[in-house]
């Protein structure tokens, strides 16, 4: 054991150059052995009851050996809230992980807030960065100090590196720093404040180009109008702290509308209109104010967003140029970088990037129905590789009422690090359609993300990163570029063991080198340590079942993109049937257990959540799906952080009529709302006189049942009875009674992200659905019973049943 | 002078005005017979008919005129043309001998129609703008344009265009804010595209909307929301003009402008062109450089590249002089064809491509104005100018004219010379040959202006003799027809009648008598410079010098090879002067002048008068001294230099005072503010008035220029000089006290007529 001697050296060292008390106790247990580790319970599938609260558990505990860190810092090891790895023991050889059948990769969720100040991290002020020479790691908790402090070893690769000079100077405070009190040995998670050689360039600013649809869709369903204010209301949201934030405003029709928005100390404070009808190459009609500074500009800037909708309330065009204006809108901020803000009610139907309606109802649930989710010109992802390469993020906000191919344009923000949000059907004159828009938009303007990002995972010596998932350019084979990084995604990486390894603990390292939106360059890092183990029923009792839902969800959309929907469903079938073939032929002995199907308790979930993924909108075989839900879906089912991705596979359902007195009402201890228990999605538990909230995180139905009293319709919604409640999309009224104002509390906090550990700008909107009532709605939320039989697909139990059928084969 | 009365009547000198009866006698003229019209020179006294015009049958069409025989018993005309019977219309059944109507009047022999057709649009004014100026030069030209929006007719539609990197065409029918259409400046768009970009064509609406019930259709043309009625823009093009900033790209040190003068106008004519077809309308450049970028180019951007001069454009070294020419010229071809005036005024010490872009205004009958800047008061009062307005407060300028020619059948038309295109019609009084714009007997000139002059050529028709069945003495006749748009919004027609007498038999003295010695230097003039812009100089001047030495031997009296006996008559006398001077002009000596210079002079050439036109060719010089009333003019020699005069010279672009070097003394010691030397002040103080007389009702303002002897500005007038007394005349310069040495080696005009008279009583050409 070639690290032995260091460590023993290492702490003697420690007990010279460190100043004392804080210094770790000696790492015996290391040289103990093997760790303890989590043991494998197995459950009945089939015979014992599914409790869906499992599903909101923490993933099997990290062993690690005591002291594997260098510090005794609770914060030592990485927080799932960042990083999730579906093995939290980690096989040895690839022999061994090949074996399993189980997958091993990384769930990475840098940010777990839109803002800074919700979710702060330690930040290392002092730019001093130690790293290891050869493989590039940061130091980290897991890293060792040898040759009385001087030097460090790298717990990657072992290499022996000198602590840089000012590791324990503190040069604000002009004086000797006390080393252990440093964040990065201390946190698994912190933010280095990158020197200058961290930068190819001086920090860029803050930059939003916004380019509005002022198409006849645009204007008359209000989005341009809801738009413009939502901004002109956001103005002081939007971060700009260091006052370089810029903005920048585009329309489009058949031909580009350029803005130039004077200072406000200028003489004159209109702005101006420049149309551009070149689509073939478009170019900017002057160099000057059309990227203004915020600060600068602020007074003529909402003077312009006032004025904007009356410039096009009397439009007759029906053209769309947006992949022209994509370009020109590139050309305009590319010399900088940032934003380019699509808000859209239209098929681009003219220029660059042109695209036809394609849909064909009659191919709906067909097999030719995938190939209407592939792009359909190759002009959105060539271009969106040229913005990533340009520092540029596209963030596509899609309006129409009519198809308007989202799989073509998703692909923009898919490799710039953006999103694409989707609102179908939306019409400003609904006030649900307008809030639920207003309060996302300007969330998102609000949202402190990063910029000229890059994403790296390095780890112990044996381990490689081999194939990533989520929206960003992969630039090379193990580097992921941001041209902005967001605030609402997660992301997967795919690790390879290409040697053996002889470490009891190995590290992953994960490191987000980007710029802040206030012009600091930083590195968010964050080291997962995990043990290593020998054994498949380690390997099986250590695995986590969300983590892994998640990588099979990314894995089943790349299927889905590539090969088809149909393709994407037998794979993860497959999955689930290997997975469960493969514990009872190696852990089970043969064993079925008397009828039943055997499975580890810690991956109780997963078989309802690969049914809950093969009934997702994005791939449930139906002929009745527009393939531009399905896309968005896939957008969602490829980027919403691990716990929004888990309840969007398997929504969550509270019963409101009968839940416990403390629902609904202030937690003694916190102040947070208690929300009531969740249920099984399962019809079999709704009684005909319910209240029900079903929520996937997306969209929330209150189900009202076909015998609810009048009493609580009246209590609920003001309406005197069942029948004469409108069903759709609605605001609960604000009402003076207990019940009402409980139900308004669960509402509100099952949004509250926050509380899940995650950053994100949905705003649910909310549906009355009656079970009596119209049947379109009814079918819609029954859809979220992921364990019920519907339309095409299997029941829980029958999918269970399938299960144990092809196992015991 | 003899045929002033007539020019003042019918706006005509013709260069014979006895016609020769065959063609034999015809081609012995040396010149040609040849008319210099003034269309719409102003006649205020008179009367406007407020009726149509009488006609004969087709194909003839000639108008009823006071050359007609008119049987008032049988209500019936003879038409002097054809000879055709024609009935007179029934309302005019009441006239008698003694009461005819006005165009029989024998004073009719011009007369204008206003016709009940009415204009399909009001005049347009587009202003194409060169943002790619200093702020003082931009800030005067907005003011002379913001000026100029309260000259125009309330009813005017005006648009505006303007360009730098890149050309821009503002919607000033849009209220919300200020808008453009912003055209790349490198791209050479076609028409179609450019309509279609501006949403002009319905192609290019691109709208698949059904119109919305309770939205307003669009009442007028899509052009309507870039062209508008003045009083209802004016706040909103005042303000576009106010808020006009230099083109904000950025120039290296290095580099000229990026300016796309091709795209902008050619996105001008593509406005106009899809709505506003063959309504009278106004182009308006100002060129504050040469274009630097874009189709139309005449020079690259890099400074150390120097703009062509016509020495480059000699020896065909320029890589972007033929495109541009070919870019403007067809660009010409379908503004004239639309029927638009181009017109181009430059404010810039360089030059800005008026050689390349001349024919932009040259065939749509624009005016081209040459000056240093927008600041000066050359440009300001010139371009205020363009809007002069008659006595009913109606501006002076005409559109999309048509000049048809009418002959008798002595006579055909070969050709017009001046800013005009054919329209390509044949009729019976086209000749076989071509002088000029010729084989069509009518022209377009889509701007018209009172000064507006063009040079008409005949020919003698290839027949017997003259016909014998006509009663009296033998006339042949010409008919001039111009149609044209009226700034008051009606159409007018002109109509002059020209009647002269045939020769009799051959060698007809009557024909020598009735050379207007002046009609044909300007008419001489004005194919000389046409055969310049596509043949060599020396062999327009070999042209030119042999037709003077023909003329001579023909016409003259002398013995053959004796100079000494060689006498000119006194209608004739005048003409080898002008020669002369012409061959020494800048019209056809052009090294010594920019290209863009010579195409000015060109331009201004063919647009004028006899009477100007000779002043161009031949400046007058005034002199002024003690003891003597006013000016005296003095022969346009260096022997008119004398230290006590003071000179005043016209060369109608430029008019300069030189002050004799004893003068110029004297002023400068300021005794001219002494009591006592009241006389020398007047005498300071005359030619100044004289030439501000002179400017009065000259257009383009001529540059004006004051100099002493010695000083470096007199160049401008030695160039002028005959060099009687040259360095190679006179060797003791140094010591010319009473005349000034002219370094040059032109011939004098001495040298010059002994060489023509012994060349001319050789009988050797
Ligand atoms: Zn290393
Ligand atoms: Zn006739």
């Amino acid at each position: 054991q070639p690290g032995m001697a260091g460590v023993t050296q290492g702490m003697s060292n420690l007990a010279m150059g460190g100043q004392g008390q804080s210094a770790p106790l000696p790492m015996q247990s290391q040289l103990q052995g093997r760790p303890t580790m989590n043991q494998l319970i197995p459950t009945d599938l089939l015979n014992q009851h599914l409790d869906v609260s499992e599903l909101s558990r923490p993933p099997p505990q990290i062993n690690l050996p005591p002291n594997s860190s260098v510090t005794p810092s609770p914060d030592a090891n990485c927080s799932p809230k960042y990083v999730r790895s579906t093995l939290n023991a980690v096989p040895t050889t690839h022999s061994l992980l090949k074996k399993s059948k189980l997958p091993f990769a990384l769930v990475i969720q840098p940010y777990s807030s839109l803002h800074d100040h919700e979710d702060p991290v330690p930040v290392v002020p002092d730019q001093v960065i130690a790293r290891c020479r050869r493989c590039r790691s940061y130091i980290n908790p897991f890293a060792t100090f040898l040759d009385q402090g001087h030097r460090w070893r790298c717990n990657m690769c072992n290499l022996t590196n000198e602590v840089p000079q000012a590791f324990d100077w503190d040069a604000a405070a002009q004086k000797q720093l006390d080393r252990w009190s440093r964040p990065e040995i201390n946190h698994s998670v912190v933010e280095f404040v990158a020197p200058q050689e961290y930068m190819v360039r001086p920090p860029q600013p803050l930059v939003y180009l916004f380019l509005f649809d002022v198409s006849y869709n645009s204007v008359t369903n209000g989005l341009l109008a809801t738009g413009a204010r939502c901004i002109l209301e956001s103005l002081d949201r939007i971060p700009n702290a260091d006052r370089r934030t810029r903005l920048g405003f585009m329309a489009v029709d058949s031909s580009l509308h350029y803005f130039s928005i004077p200072r406000d100390d200028s003489e004159n404070g209109e702005p101006s209109m420049m149309v551009v009808s070149d689509l073939d190459e478009p170019f900017l009609p002057t160099p000057v104010d059309l990227l203004v500074t915020l600060t600068e500009c602020r007074e003529n800037i909402e003077n312009f967003l006032g004025k904007l909708q009356e410039m096009f309330q009397n439009t007759q065009n029906a053209g769309s140029c947006m992949g022209s204006a994509l370009r020109a809108g590139h050309k305009l901020i590319s010399p900088v970088g940032g934003k380019l803000t699509v808000l859209t009610a239209s098929l681009p139907n003219l220029g660059q990037g042109k695209l036809e309606m394609r849909e064909d109802k009659k191919i709906l649930g067909t097999s030719k129905e995938s190939s209407l989710l592939q792009t359909a010109n190759s002009f959105y992802k060539s271009f969106a590789v040229e913005c990533s390469k340009n520092q540029v993020s596209i963030d596509m906000f899609l309006f129409s009422s009519q198809y308007q191919d989202v799989a073509s344009l998703s692909n923009l923000p898919r490799y710039t690090g953006g999103q694409t949000y989707f609102y179908p059907g939306w019409n400003a004159a609904r006030s649900e359609d307008a809030i639920k828009f207003a309060r996302e938009f300007s969330d998102y303007l609000s949202a402190e993300i990063g910029l000229e990002a890059v994403l790296r995972v390095r780890a112990t010596t044996g381990l490689r990163m081999s194939t990533f998932y989520g929206n960003f350019f992969n630039r090379s084979s193990d580097l992921c570029a941001f041209p902005a990084f967001p605030r609402d995604q997660g992301y997967v990486v795919e690790v390879a063991i290409d040697e053996s390894l002889t470490k009891g603990v190995v590290c992953l390292q994960s490191a987000v080198l980007h710029t802040t939106c206030n012009g600091e360059r930083r590195i968010r890092v964050m080291t997962l340590a995990l043990p290593t183990t020998q054994s498949l029923a380690d390997l099986y009792a250590s695995a986590d079942q969300a983590a892994i839902a998640t990588v099979f969800s990314h894995k089943a959309v790349e299927r889905a993109l590539g090969s088809g929907l149909e393709p994407a469903r037998d794979a993860l079938r497959a999955k689930l049937i290997e997975l469960l073939q493969t514990y009872r032929k190696e852990l089970a002995g043969g064993n079925m257990g008397g009828g039943g199907l055997q499975f580890p308790t810690n991956l109780r979930c997963l078989p309802v959540l690969f049914l809950g993924l093969i009934k997702n909108i994005g791939l449930r075989q139906s002929a009745q799906i527009p393939s531009d839900m399905r896309s968005a879906a896939l957008c969602q089912l490829s980027t919403l952080p691990l716990p929004l991705l888990i309840q969007f596979i398997y929504p969550r359902m509270y019963s409101l009529h009968d839940m416990p007195d403390s629902a609904g009402l202030p937690d003694e201890e916190n102040g947070d709302i208690a929300l009531p228990p969740v249920i099984n999605l399962s019809s079999q538990r709704l009684v005909p006189y319910g209240l029900y909230l079903i929520d996937d995180g997306q969209t929330q139905f209150l189900w009202v049942g076909r015998e609810a009293v009048p009493q609580l319709v009246e209590d609920v919604f003001e309406v005197p009875d069942r029948t004469q409640l409108k069903v759709g999309k609605t605001t609960l009224p604000v009402l003076d009674n207990d019940f009402n104002e409980r139900v308004r509390a669960i509402v509100e906090k099952s949004r509250d992200h926050r509380s899940k550990g995650v950053g994100s700008i949905v705003v649910p909107s909310l549906y009355v659905v009656r079970e009596d009532g119209e049947p379109g709605m009814r079918l819609w939320a029954q859809s979220m019973l992921v364990e019920d039989r519907a339309d095409q697909g299997v029941s829980l139990a029958q999918w269970l049943g399938t299960m144990r059928e092809k196992v015991s084969a | 002078d003899q045929w002033s009365e007539v020019e003042d009547r019918d706006g005509i000198r013709l260069s014979w005005n006895t016609f020769p009866s065959t063609r034999m006698e015809a081609s012995r003229l040396v010149v040609p017979i040849g008319a210099l019209y003034t269309p719409l020179k102003e006649k205020p006294d008179t009367p406007l008919l407020q009726y149509e015009p009488v006609t004969c049958k087709a194909p003839c069409r000639a108008v009823l005129n006071p050359f007609a025989t008119v049987d008032t018993r049988a209500r019936l005309w003879i038409c002097p043309f054809c000879l055709s019977r024609n009935g007179l219309p029934a309302h005019y059944k009441d006239i008698t001998q003694d009461n005819i109507p006005p165009e029989l009047h024998p004073a009719s022999t011009t007369i204008e129609y206003r016709l009940a057709r009415p204009a399909p649009a009001p005049p347009i004014f587009v202003y194409v703008i060169d943002t790619c100026q200093e702020e003082d030069s931009l800030k005067a030209l907005k003011d002379s344009l913001v000026m100029s929006l309260s000259l125009l007719p309330p009813n005017a539609l005006v648009g505006l265009i303007t360009f730098g990197t890149m050309a821009q065409v503002h919607e000033l029918g849009y209220t919300e804010c200020a808008k453009s259409y912003v055209f790349r400046g490198s791209k050479d768009y076609a028409a179609k595209q450019v309509q279609e970009m501006l949403g002009l064509s319905t192609s290019g609406m691109r709208t698949n909307v059904p119109p919305q019930p309770g939205r307003p259709a669009p009442v007028m043309g899509p052009a309507a929301r870039f062209l508008l009625p003045v009083q209802q823009c004016e706040f909103q093009l005042t303000n576009a003009l106010e808020q006009l900033q230099k083109d904000p790209w950025p120039v290296a040190n290095d580099k000229r402008s990026l300016r796309c003068t091709g795209v902008a106008l050619s996105v001008a004519v593509g406005l106009l062109e899809t709505s506003f077809q063959n309504a009278g309308g106004r182009i308006m450049l100002f060129a504050g450089g040469p274009a630097t970028e874009g189709p139309g180019l005449v020079v690259g951007p890099e400074l150390r590249e120097p703009i062509r001069s016509h020495h480059d454009i000699d020896r065909d070294n320029i890589k972007y002089y033929k495109k541009a020419l070919k870019f403007y010229d067809n660009l010409a071809k379908r503004v004239s064809h639309n029927g638009h005036v181009v017109d181009i005024f430059a404010g810039c010490l360089d030059q800005v491509g008026l050689l390349e872009m001349k024919g932009l205004s040259n065939s749509t009958g624009g005016h081209m104005i040459l000056t240093d800047s927008f600041t000066s008061s050359q440009f300001k009062q010139s371009f205020v100018r363009v809007f002069d307005k008659d006595a009913t407060d109606h501006l002076l300028m005409g559109f999309n004219a048509s000049l048809e020619v009418l002959t008798t059948k002595e006579l055909k038309v070969t050709g017009l010379i001046g800013h005009a295109v054919s329209l390509n019609k044949k009729s019976n009084s086209v000749g076989e040959t071509e002088c000029g714009i010729g084989n069509t007997c009518s022209w377009k000139m889509c701007g018209i202006d009172p000064t507006a002059s063009y040079g008409l050529y005949f020919e003698i028709a290839n027949q017997g003799g003259p016909a014998q069945h006509q009663q009296g003495p033998q006339k042949g006749m010409m008919q001039l027809l111009t149609y044209y748009q009226h700034s008051s919004g009606q159409f007018h027609l002109r109509v002059t009648t020209v009647s002269r007498s045939l020769s009799g038999p051959a060698g007809d003295p009557a024909i020598a008598q009735s050379f207007d010695q002046e009609a044909a230097a300007v008419l001489m003039s004005r194919i000389a410079v046409f055969k310049a812009e596509v043949d060599d100089g020396p062999d327009v001047l070999r042209w030119v010098d042999r037709m003077l030495i023909r003329l001579c031997s023909r016409f003259a009296e002398y013995r053959k090879d004796d100079p000494s006996s060689f006498r000119l008559e006194k209608n004739f006398t005048l003409y080898p002067q002008f020669m002369f001077h012409l061959r020494r002009s800048h019209f056809l000596q052009v090294f010594n002048s920019s290209p863009d210079e010579t195409a000015f002079y060109r331009h201004v050439l063919n647009h004028e008068y006899v009477g100007d036109s000779l002043v161009m060719i031949q400046p007058t010089l005034d002199s002024y001294t003690f003891d003597q009333e006013g000016s005296v003019p003095v022969l346009l020699d260096s022997a008119s230099i004398h230290p006590t005069h003071i000179l005043l010279l016209d060369t109608f672009f430029q008019i300069l005072i030189f002050h004799g070097e004893t003068m110029a003394e004297w002023r400068k010691a300021g005794y001219q503010d002494q009591e006592g030397y009241e006389n020398f002040k007047s005498i300071l103080e005359q030619p100044k008035e004289d030439a501000r007389e002179l400017v009065q009702d000259r257009f383009p303002l001529p540059r004006f220029i004051i100099c002493d002897a010695g000083g470096s500005q007199a160049r401008f007038l030695l160039a002028k000089l005959n060099p009687s007394t040259t360095h190679t005349t006179n060797n003791n310069y140094g010591n010319g006290n009473s005349t000034q040495t002219i370094f040059t080696d032109d011939v004098s005009l001495q040298s010059f007529m002994d060489h023509l008279m012994k060349l001319a009583v050789s009988g050797t050409s």
